[in-house]
């Protein structure tokens, strides 16, 4: 029998979970990618969907109370504001929504009310062209950072839109990507970037010169398999998404290891109310083992996450509120899991 | 390297597999016909589209929540595997031990089961029942979750005899309870939840949950059982140990395999192969690889007799002609098309209309299905962007002076398609079409892309012929 990953010890604490799944518009998430926050408090969520059903793609509204405040989508399609399949998000301090579009190749900018602002981008490696771009972030100063996973680069654009540079091919070296997927800054400006098909996370400074590599393949401390996402906190500690391990990892501002967590979800203010009016299974719930022992064959973390609800299934990114609580994004599962750095 | 000998090698590869391009055809008469049986019989690293980038950019695909999503995922790898036959036979299990969307509201459970039989499909047969009477998917489907010690449910146990081993007339009514009381306790991990979201379509609150198997001690009749002609306090897989040392087992599964992969009426000629086949079975153990070694080396399966003899089953069709047309070798957007289009010609991945599985044969053709399998392959092949279908006309420029006659395309379509013979009618009508089009230049400098469609349009249109829907 497969035994589960252990959750090690560390200074991670659970605070709770948030999202049920849904299939229609409203209260719920579908396929969530990505959330960020407003300085007003509120919580958007990007719902992805998938390419059958990009009615539904929309970014959701809700606050920490888990009251949903609302919803907003410009609908499908290659006009303004629209979309076809939105990878990540987040809002600058000026409070603009920054969003990527792979399927479109461009970036849309809109202000938290939904509104359409601005886009940029077209399919191409030129300067200023994007191909898939993933992870999205914005400096203090309004620089836009792009990860490209088809141009295997990172490229950086004015608040405007207009291209200032880029970084990066194809390859295993320091600086090289393969297929990049999330991306972050920290408080100095310094670059992070998940380098997903390489199971690393590499950091540069601000205009790409490389400082750092962490992590290589593999499943123990330390070791990553196709890392999606990655966070740092005001400490300089680092958070990763461990994508196809289906985890979340904690290193130190060294990227030394320090802990590994598995997920333990419980029922959201949603989910209870589901369970609440459907007795017959919360019922036959209650006398379930939702972490079971498993045949041997299912021994992937992918198969026991998909078999074992509380712990991560598709933790595609994860982001920070102004408080440094941790939003784990779990796209296959249409919730978010919330942990906080214990700091002694 | 003769004709004959290539028409033999694309004829094994359309029966073992979806197909091959002439290049590939090639390579495997220098290989040698036998050595390309074992190859197939022993595959190796399958090289299919990496899991990874699949679930990356297909969300449904890492989540495996919808229907038909989870079918072309499953297409994705018969599209680029290398190991062809492992697919086809998962398919071929796919159609006798079938198992349906409909009752199941849970794709994964689907995909799980072509897994195990992925990995038991050469080997043999008793470890595939065994695991088969494991499947969540099929316990589910068959209700064997009903099936109590003190309250059997026979539905397992009959269609394990009828439909997955036996065949009606081999055994009694007795037989199939005593069967069912051995299966009893053979259940999914917290059964009593995951059939009642089952029932109720649930997604919530976090989406499906995966099924795996679990065995109830308490819930097993651990009672003396009588079972064809054998008495003892049986339980699932001693039954299935008595099961497969039967003739009529042997019997069933080498028919079962001679059609899917020989001919779809079984004449006399057949018959002798199939004999020969259930003298494997038991040689072997009951391995289903040395059953197909004989059926692949017989005289009859290379015979003309067993040429296009087979009329291409819908999921055959469209992922032989992707292969082909060189598409979907990378996550593409809307992919679930793929499996929407078989499904329309009547084959819905995971959606066979009953446990006993699809009709196969002449009736997959009907009007609505041949208008879909000539719509969709046309397509596909008649694209010369496409990278196969250029591939196509590439070789074609290649083996003449660049300036190809209509007769001369003709001619080269309908052999690099195939090769097909075809018939007076087929290619006088074909003819007629080409000398409308007139000559097709591919010579370099002067070839435009008119010369190029002009070539796809012909190959589009013998996708259309009888020749090209039959395997």
């Amino acid at each position: 029998m497969t035994t589960a990953t252990a959750v090690s010890a560390g200074p991670m604490e659970y605070l709770k979970t948030i999202g049920v799944t849904t299939n229609q518009s409203g209260r719920g998430f579908i396929n969530p990618y990505d959330c960020a926050f407003t300085k007003d408090g509120r919580i958007m969520v990007l719902n992805h969907a998938d390419a059958a059903r990009t009615a539904l793609i929309r970014i959701g509204v809700l606050n920490w109370d888990e009251e949903y405040l609302g919803e907003f989508s410009k609908g499908t399609g290659r006009g303004e504001g629209q979309w076809m399949l939105p990878i990540s998000m987040t809002i600058s301090a000026d409070q603009r929504i920054h969003l990527t579009d792979e399927h479109l190749h461009r970036v849309t900018v809109f202000d938290t009310d939904g509104d359409f602002i601005r886009m940029w981008g077209e399919k191409g490696d030129g300067a200023g062209q994007l191909n898939g771009p993933a992870g999205v972030a914005v400096a203090a100063d309004g620089t836009v950072y792009v990860a490209e996973q088809y141009n295997h680069r990172v490229q950086r654009f004015t608040s405007e839109g207009e291209p200032i540079s880029h970084w990066g091919e194809q390859g295993e070296g320091p600086g090289q990507f393969n297929m990049p997927w999330g991306l972050t800054l920290d408080t100095a400006g310094n670059v992070y970037v998940a380098d997903w098909r390489n199971d690393r996370v590499q950091k540069f400074t601000k205009d790409g010169q490389h400082l750092a590599t962490y992590g290589s393949s593999g499943t123990g401390e330390g070791e990553f398999s196709r890392p999606s996402a990655v966070a740092v906190d005001s400490e300089g500690y680092i958070y990763v998404a461990d994508w196809g391990n289906e985890r979340v990892l904690l290193l130190d501002s060294d990227g030394k290891f320090v802990q590994s967590l598995r997920g333990q979800a419980t029922l959201s203010k949603w989910a209870q109310d589901f369970m609440s009016v459907n007795p017959d299974e919360y019922n036959t719930r209650q006398i379930a083992n939702l972490v079971p022992d498993l045949p041997d064959h299912l021994d992937t973390p992918y198969l026991i996450s998909a078999q074992t609800e509380p712990y991560f299934w598709g933790p595609v990114s994860l982001r920070l509120d102004p408080e440094e609580k941790l939003f784990v994004v779990e796209a296959n599962r249409h919730r978010i899991q919330v942990y906080q750095r214990r700091k002694d | 390297m003769s004709n004959a000998d290539i028409a033999l090698m694309a004829h094994l590869m359309r029966r073992a597999g979806f197909g091959a391009s002439r290049d590939e055809l090639e390579q495997l008469v220098d290989h040698g016909y036998e050595n390309v049986v074992e190859d197939l019989l022993i595959p190796g690293n399958a090289n299919v589209m990496p899991d990874d980038v699949i679930r990356r950019y297909h969300s449904e695909m890492a989540e495996m929540r919808e229907l038909n999503s989870a079918g072309a995922y499953w297409m994705y790898r018969m599209v680029t595997t290398e190991n062809q036959l492992e697919e086809k036979l998962a398919l071929f299990w796919h159609g006798l031990f079938a198992t349906g969307y409909s009752k199941l509201n849970q794709a994964s459970a689907l995909v799980n089961q072509i897994n195990t039989f992925r990995r038991h499909s050469l080997g043999s047969f008793r470890t595939m029942l065994v695991e088969l009477s494991k499947d969540p998917a099929m316990i589910i489907w068959l209700d064997n979750h009903d099936n109590h010690r003190d309250n059997i449910n026979e539905n397992y146990g009959r269609e394990l005899l009828e439909l997955f081993s036996m065949g009606v007339g081999n055994y009694t009514e007795d037989d199939i309870k005593e069967c069912a009381r051995a299966f009893t306790g053979w259940t999914l991990g917290n059964a009593e939840y995951m059939s009642t979201r089952a029932s109720r379509d649930s997604i919530w609150p976090y989406s499906r949950i995966n099924w795996h198997f679990n065995y109830r001690d308490y819930d097993h009749d651990d009672g003396e059982k009588t079972f064809l002609g054998h008495t003892g306090n049986f339980n699932g897989d001693d039954i299935i140990d008595i099961i497969v040392q039967q003739e009529a087992t042997a019997r069933f599964i080498s028919t079962r395999l001679l059609q899917y992969f020989a001919a779809d009426e079984v004449g006399d000629a057949a018959e002798a192969v199939i004999n020969d086949m259930m003298a494997s079975y038991f040689e072997s153990k009951y391995e289903i690889r040395s059953v197909l070694r004989t059926l692949f080396n017989s005289d009859y399966f290379k015979s003309d007799d067993a040429r296009f003899a087979r009329v291409k089953g819908p999921v055959e069709l469209v992922v032989g002609a992707v292969r082909m047309a060189g598409t979907y070798q990378e996550p593409t957007f809307g992919a679930d098309q793929l499996a929407r289009q078989s499904m329309y010609m009547g084959q819905g991945i995971f959606q066979p209309p009953s446990v006993e599985g699809w009709h196969e044969g002449a009736e997959w053709i009907d009007s609505g299905a041949l208008v879909e399998r000539v719509n969709f392959v046309g397509q596909e092949l008649g694209d010369p962007d496409n990278p196969g279908v250029k591939a196509i006309i590439d070789r074609m420029a290649r083996q003449s002076d660049g300036v190809l006659s209509p007769e001369e395309q003709v001619a080269g379509c309908a052999d690099l398609i195939g090769p097909l013979e075809l018939s007076e009618l087929t290619a006088t009508s074909i003819q007629e079409f080409a000398s409308e089009q007139g000559p097709a230049d591919l010579r370099e400098g002067s070839r435009t892309e008119a010369d190029d469609q002009r070539i796809a349009n012909l190959l589009r249109l013998l996708t259309a012929t009888r020749e090209y829907q039959l395997a």
